[in-house]
Parts: C-alpha cells; structure tokens; sequence
C-alpha cells in the first residue's frame, strides 16, 4: 500500500481513532446491560483500523499479531463454555453470576439503572468475543486491502 | 463436584473440535510438531466422544442434553427455550458415519499437503467443518440447525479454496458458497415463518402443534430445497461435481460427507417433524421422485467425464439417489400400513447404504487422490498402467469401487440388495431403475480402472504415495471390509436404533 | 388503515431485488450485492416478525416499561447479521482471487470448471 492521504485526513483520524476505540470497549463492558456485546464492540475497535489503513495506506504488519489475538480469544471463550462442564453443570452454564467475584453481583429484580458488575461469564465471553471479532476484522481488512493493492497495476 | 463425561459426550464432540481448532493456530506459533500433534488430538479426542456417545445410546438408550442449566440428563422437559441435543440412535449413526471420514481425510491429510504454507488454517478449518456437520446433525432446534450450516458452509468454502493458486478451486469455492449463503438466507425465512406462528424452535415442540397449513407448506418446501441442494440431490446438483473436482483431494470426501450431513438433517427434520401434520405418502413420493432423478441423471452425466475426480463426483450424486429413493419408499409405508411388508427393510437398507456410501466414497476420492498425487493429472485418457508401481492404491481402490457397485461380498451390496428387495414390492420398475444404475456404475468403475490402473506401465509416476496416506485408505479399506464381512450386526447394532431414534414405530 | 404490514412489503421488495440481482446481474461483485441485499430483507423480516406494539425492547436498564417482547427473533437477526459478515467477506475475497487467476469478474467468463 502506498497511498497516503493528506494531513487534514491523517490528523483527523489520529484524533479520532482514540476514541472509536473507548467506545468500542465501552460497548463491549456493557454488553450485558445495553445493546452491544461482543460482535458490536469488536466491529466498532475494528472500524479504526480500516480508518488508518484508508488513511496511512501502509503500516507495520500486524497480521501475526491479530490473528493469535483471534485464537487467543476464541480458545477463552470454549474454555469458559466448557469450565460449565468441569463444575458439574453443563457447557455454558454461568458459573459466575452471583457468586461474589468479578462480575458476580446479584442482579436486582424489575427495571434498574445497570450495575456493571454483574452477569457472570456473560460480560466475560463478550469480552472474548469482542477480542476475537476486533482482531478478526482487522485482519480481513487488512488482507483485503493489501491483496487489492497488488491489482491496482491493471486498472 | 462431579462430571461424567457420558453425558456430557454430545457436547464435547462439538466442543473438542472448536477448542482445538483454535489452539493449532496459537500451537503453529511455536512449532510444526506441535501443530500437527494437536490437530490430530483434537481428531482422535473428537471421534472418540463420538463413540462415547454412540455405546452409551446404544447401552443405555437416547437422551436429550440441556444447555447451560446445572441438571445436564433432565428427566421431564419443562422448557423448550433452552438449546437442546438429541443424542439418539440416528445421531449416533450419523456422527459415526462422519467421524470415520473425518479420521480417514485427516489422517491423509498430514502427506497429501505436505509443504502448503498456512496449515494451521487448514487445519483449523477441517476441525471447524467437523463440528460444524456434528452440529448440525445433534441439534434439536432450528436456531442452531441455521447457525451450524453456516458455519459448516463458511468452513467448508475456506477448505475447498485453500489451494488458491488454482483459479478453478477459487471458482468451485464461490459457487459453492453462493448457494449455500443464499440457501442459508432462505432457511432463515422459513424459521422465521415458523417461529412466527408458533412462537418455538424446538423441534419436538413444533412436531407436537404444527398444523399444516399454508405457511407449515412454505416453510417445508424452503427448507426441503435448501437440504435437497445441500445433499446436491438432482435439480439442484450443479455445484457437486465443480467442487469434487477441483478442492483439495484430502478435502474431497469431507464435503461429501457435508453434503451427507445435509441429508441426515433433512431426513431427521421430515420423519421427525413434518411427517405428522403433511402427510408421509407426499413427502415420501416427494423423496422417491426426486432419488429417481438423482440416481438416473447422475450416472448418466457421468458417462462421459473423462476427469476421474469429476466422474466420482457424478456417481456420488447417483448415489445419493438411493438413499433418498429407499427412505422416500421407507416413509410412505408409514402411513398406508405396509411398513410392516417392506417398509422397514427399506428404511434399513436406505439409513445402511448412507453409512456404507460415507466410507467407500471416501475410500474412492482418496485413491483418486492417491492417483492424483502420484501423477499430477486429473485426465482418464492420460493415464495408464498405474498398477505396476502403485498396487495398494490398486487395491485400494478396487475395494472402494466394487463396493459403490454393489458387487456382491462387499458392503454396498448388503445395502443395495435391502433397497431392491423393498422397492421391488412398492413398484417392481423402480427396482429395474436401481439396477440398470447399478450396472452402470459397474461400468463405470470398471472404465476408471481399465484406463487409470490396467495396461502398460506409462512411467507416470515413480512410485507409491507417502504411508499416511496409505494409512488413511487403509483405516477406510478395513471398515469396508468388516461391513462386508457383518452386514447383519451393523443393520441390527447401529440401523436399527437409528430408525427408533426417528420415531417410527413399527 | 393498517400500517404493521408495511415493513413486510418492504421485505418481499428487498428479496425480489436481491434474487433479481443474484439472478441477472453477470458482475460477480454485483451479485454479492445481491446476497446482502437478501440478507437485509431477511434481517428486517426477522425485526418486524418479533414487534409488538405497546411492548418495550427486552432490556431491562432503564426500561420504560416491564412489559417486553421475547428476543428470540433478535438474538436470530444478529447472528445472521455477524454470519452475514463473515459470509460477505469470505465471497469478497474469493473474488479477489478470481480475479488475480482469471483477470476478470464477468460471471459467464469464470466457468471453467466444465472444461
């Protein structure tokens, strides 16, 4: 890739790129409480890195990093379906909701303003999920961009 | 704080799969070795939960798993909102049947693509198609029914274009995945009908209300034409031979073992919810014209391939035909009261020829591999004389091929023998039709052994191919051999529970 | 007069205009158009099927209501919506390829399988 967009564009995207990514995380962590979730937040950290490929054109290779992020999440989450079974449940029973721990609060009854701490292994397997689609996504832009790059000689 | 893995046997067989699937990306990090050790872990763990689980339905009787509550074996069914797993005797005849060519692609796999960069994809992805098709076959509601033929259509596209320096591997890919995308869209629809005027997913529950009225209609007819095409059925065989030809030869059986899954689907979701509110003799004759079209056009496209792939590729959709005509003939019989005559062979000879046609299928694509591996070429007309330097893929292949025959001691004819003794009794000319088939594939197989193996030795190739994959076939050569051998236990042992695990009693 | 029916008009217009595109169109690319085009339509047939007047969205933080709608349909949707990803994505890319070997995205020149 080796494009690059001009300075207005490059400033605006490292201003903006900060933030797409909190809010990808915010949406993440309240996955459990407001729509979002995983997919959603993963989606949105992702969108970032198609705003610095738009803009920078090239960067580091980041494509080994990403895709052991992807594994790295999903081997988490069918681990924590699957701790269901080696407590004596069944695969994805929520150990976690209201055992006291990290999000482990008791949820209150009826309409309530969210508490974050609670939901057990939901908040956790959104967190996985949201690594593995941010990291997955990215990579498939990546590669998207990198492999239309080497067409453009024809066009 | 106890766990029994018997029970939990349903889920690790889509769980082993997933994890380790996972994990051979995150092992290639750290070496070769460790890579190639984890993905046949993950192989051998997965197919051993599948025998798990068939001995303890076949011991103690089906049960059905419960996601996520803390009682995993519930004794009444409170909720139909939970996800829920049949293990009963149809799925353990349908998992067997897949986990043996599961373990046979594998194992072959290790040689064949030997020196392809990207393996932990590969490898990846074959795990994910196996817990994709277990998935689908174990699952007792329409939500995860939609969610696992997706991901075994997405993990199957991946594996069937993994040689992407091969332009037509990339094509089969995508026509492939077209459809399936576009199937799995219209599959969406018709759920959506049916949760929309019913409120539930569950198959049990649904078989229970359905009514049969005119959205019931709709929605059997998208999802018996998706499953149709999925099974690559006649009208709607068009991306079978494409992709049987050009995706990688160790891939090549899997996906029609996919496609079988597709099958297995369709027959679980007509005899188990359908069948009551829609009438059997429809549905049936429904199955039986459509077998017929499958067996007829299928043999009669192969007849001029001269790609030995592609020519295998034909004779599988032919294939498909007989199952679909015996358990269409197997499921008409249940409403007009001659199951007791012959209804009940039909349905053991059609649910026998599906475990049957998995393993010598998958025993014919890898030979065909073998051959493509050794020579490089595809083409009939250029081969020649292979048995001087290769005599156990000969072999090999001579087992697999008189098997999809139906030459009399070999297991295919076991089955095909149950299909034309009940057939004969519903029309006597279906039973002349499945013949003349059969002679034709005989033909056939003799014409692919005249020209790729008889003759001449051409010094096409130096010599045999790699053990493993000499391993693979022979693993696949020994399961033929003692289905030949026990016709009579595996109809009685692993049929006959399948039938029961339907709900058809006699 | 009842306007509940209109989102489903909506969705047999967006099916047809997608199979339309899938069907006719030879641009590779404009037939994955399609397919997102079905995919939509699906997605909104799947929204619609669920609503119930009167009733609020199944989430309980600040809810103006506690009578809610059973997300079945939702949790449907967004799984077809993350498939529709990965499907999409997948197809792009085998396009991409087809394009390197082939040198075109013309749907009756890439049919070289027969050959």
């Amino acid at each position: 890739m080796n494009w690059k967009m001009s300075r207005v564009v490059r400033t605006v995207t490292d201003i903006m790129v900060v933030p797409i990514i909190v809010y990808g995380i915010y949406l993440i962590i309240h996955g459990h409480l407001t729509p979002g979730g995983g997919f959603q937040g993963g989606a949105v950290i992702a969108s970032s890195t198609a705003l610095l490929i738009v803009s920078y054109g090239s960067f580091r290779d980041y494509k080994k990093d990403f895709s052991s992020m992807e594994s790295l999440g999903l081997t988490l989450f069918i681990l924590l379906a699957i701790f269901g079974i080696l407590l004596g449940a069944t695969m994805f029973h929520n150990f976690g909701a209201g055992t006291g721990g990290l999000f482990g609060g008791t949820v209150p009854e009826g309409i309530n303003p969210g508490y974050v701490n609670t939901g057990g292994t939901i908040p956790m397997m959104n967190i996985m999920v949201g690594l593995e689609v941010a990291a997955a996504l990215s990579l498939i832009l990546w590669m998207m961009a990198k492999a239309s790059d080497s067409m453009e000689v024809e066009a | 704080m106890s766990f029994d893995l018997i029970t939990h046997s349903p889920t690790m067989v889509l769980g082993i799969p997933l994890l380790f699937a996972f994990l051979t990306p995150l092992a290639d990090k750290v070496s070769k070795e460790l890579r190639d050790a984890v993905f046949m872990m993950g192989l051998l763990l997965t197919v051993f939960f599948v025998f798990v689980m068939s001995y303890e339905v076949y011991t103690s009787g089906a049960w059905t798993y419960v996601f996520g509550g803390t009682e995993s074996r519930p004794t009444s069914l409170t909720s139909y909102f939970r996800i829920m797993f049949a293990a009963d005797g149809f799925s353990a005849l349908a998992t067997i049947t897949v986990a043996i060519t599961a373990l046979g692609a594998g194992i072959y796999s290790f040689a064949f693509m030997d020196g392809h960069s990207g393996m932990e994809k590969y490898y990846a992805l074959f795990l994910l198609t196996f817990a994709g098709v277990n998935g689908m076959i174990l699952t007792a509601d329409l939500f995860n029914l939609f969610v696992w033929f997706e991901v075994t259509s997405i993990a199957s596209c991946g594996l069937i274009a993994f040689q992407n320096y091969r332009g037509k591997s990339v094509e089969a890919a995508l026509k492939y995945m077209l459809i399936s995308v576009i199937g799995g869209l219209f599959l969406l629809v018709s759920i959506g009908l049916l949760y929309g005027e019913y409120g539930v997913l569950n198959f049990y529950y649904l078989a229970a209300v359905m009514t049969g009225g005119l959205v019931d209609k709709i929605a059997l007819a998208i999802i018996f034409v998706v499953f149709a095409m999925k099974a690559s059925s006649v009208p709607m065989h068009m991306w079978a031979p494409d992709v049987y030809s050009e995706s990688p030869g160790s891939v090549t059986p899997f996906i029609a073992i996919t496609s079988m899954g597709s099958l297995f689907v369709l027959f679980r979701i007509l005899f188990g919810m359908f069948r009551f509110s829609m009438g059997a003799v429809e549905l049936g004759t429904l199955l039986i014209i459509l077998g017929l079209l499958s067996m007829f056009i299928g043999v009669s496209m192969a007849l001029k391939q001269s790609d030995v792939k592609r020519l295998i590729g034909y004779l599988s959709v032919s294939q498909i035909g007989y199952m679909l005509l015996a358990v269409g003939v197997g499921l008409t019989t249940l409403e007009n009261g001659d199951y007791g005559t012959f209804g009940a062979m039909a349905l053991e000879g059609g649910f026998f020829h599906m475990i049957n046609d998995g393993v010598y299928k998958a025993l014919l694509f890898l030979s065909a591999a073998a051959v493509v591996y050794a020579t490089g070429t595809k083409d009939l007309n250029r081969l020649g004389g292979l048995a001087h330097r290769m005599p156990y893929t000969t072999v090999f292949f001579l087992i697999g091929g008189l098997s999809i025959a139906g030459v009399p001691p070999l297991s295919g004819f076991s089955s095909k023998l149950l299909i034309y003794k009940s057939i004969y009794l519903y029309h006597p000319i279906l039973a002349i039709i499945a013949l003349v088939v059969s002679i034709i594939t005989f033909a056939l197989i003799g014409k692919i052994f005249y020209n790729a193996f008889l003759g001449p030795d051409l010094g096409l190739t130096r010599g045999e191919v790699p053990t493993s994959m000499l391993a693979a076939m022979m693993i696949l050569t020994v399961i033929v051999v003692v289905f030949s051998l026990f016709p009579n236990y595996v109809v009685a042992e692993i049929v006959v529970p399948a039938i029961e695990g339907l709900g058809v009693i006699p | 007069m009842n306007f509940t029916i209109l989102p489903f008009v909506m969705v047999v217009l967006l099916i047809t205009m997608g199979l339309y595109t899938v069907l006719f169109k030879r641009n590779l690319i404009k037939m994955i158009m399609g397919v997102a085009i079905i995919q939509n339509g699906v997605n909104l047939f799947l929204v619609s099927l669920a609503y119930r007047d009167g009733y609020a969205a199944p989430i309980w933080t600040s809810a103006p209501s506690s009578d809610m709608v059973l997300p079945t349909p939702h949790a449907l949707t967004l799984t077809s919506i993350v498939i529709g990803v990965a499907t999409t994505a997948l197809m792009l890319s085998f396009v991409i390829m087809l394009k390197r070997h082939y040198g075109t995205v013309d749907s009756n020149e890439t049919r070289r399988c027969r050959e």
